[in-house]
């Protein structure tokens, strides 16, 4: 069957949305895993690898900050690389993770200070908070619209 | 919004996919569109018009009754 397609459509079989998105997901992840990895490089290679001297761990942190660029930059592509329907899914996900992260950040910093937990709060367990939010968030917003 | 994208797919025989592909939109927004549980853009809703050749007041009806 041949469906007639819009003129201002690059509708060609390389540059279908789902080619465009598998190749945008594709980047975010290999970024994502090159920044993750950097992270892991920061966090254990001063201990075990060259003893805190700090020229490598300085390096270490600038290939961490440019993994890091590339990728927000590859996240950003890939919002754009979705259609309408899917970024409004994604920015209500961002605006539920955001505000979430906000409320039970501002709150756990409190929490030590207030003397209902006894350990100091770990900064790093608000990524959770907003990851996990992020991820429920996407899936509700991807069935209500099914 | 009301819209007539069903009819005019079913009339013409296309699957949801097939005018997905042709509007370079998922499946998924096909379906909430003809659903009407999303409101199309403007662009895209210029793109369902040109491309069943056709008004977009005679596609899209956003009368209360």
């Amino acid at each position: 069957m041949t469906i007639p397609t819009n003129s201002n459509t690059n509708d060609t079989e390389n540059n279908t949305i789902k080619q465009r998105t598998n190749r945008s997901t594709r980047s975010l992840m290999i970024w994502t895993l090159l920044w993750t990895l950097s992270l892991a490089v920061i966090a254990f290679a001063p201990k075990f690898l060259w003893d805190y001297a700090t020229t490598f761990t300085l390096l270490a942190i600038v290939v961490n900050v440019f993994f890091g660029f590339k990728m927000i930059m590859a996240n950003k592509v890939h919002l754009e690389s979705l259609d309408e329907l899917q970024q409004r899914i994604q920015l209500n996900a961002m605006a539920i993770s955001l505000g979430v992260s906000m409320v039970f950040g501002a709150l756990y910093g409190l929490l030590e200070a207030v003397r209902l937990i006894s350990f100091s709060p770990n900064p790093s367990n608000i990524l959770f908070v907003m990851g996990i939010t992020y991820f429920i968030s996407v899936v509700i917003g991807s069935r209500h619209y099914a | 919004m009301k819209n007539k994208l069903k009819v005019l797919r079913a009339e013409r025989n296309w699957t949801q996919a097939d005018l997905a592909k042709a509007l370079d939109v998922t499946r998924q927004t096909v379906n909430a569109i003809e659903t009407g549980k999303f409101d199309p853009s403007l662009p895209l809703a210029f793109k369902a018009a040109r491309l069943f050749k056709l008004s977009i007041e005679n596609i899209f009806d956003d009368s209360d009754d």
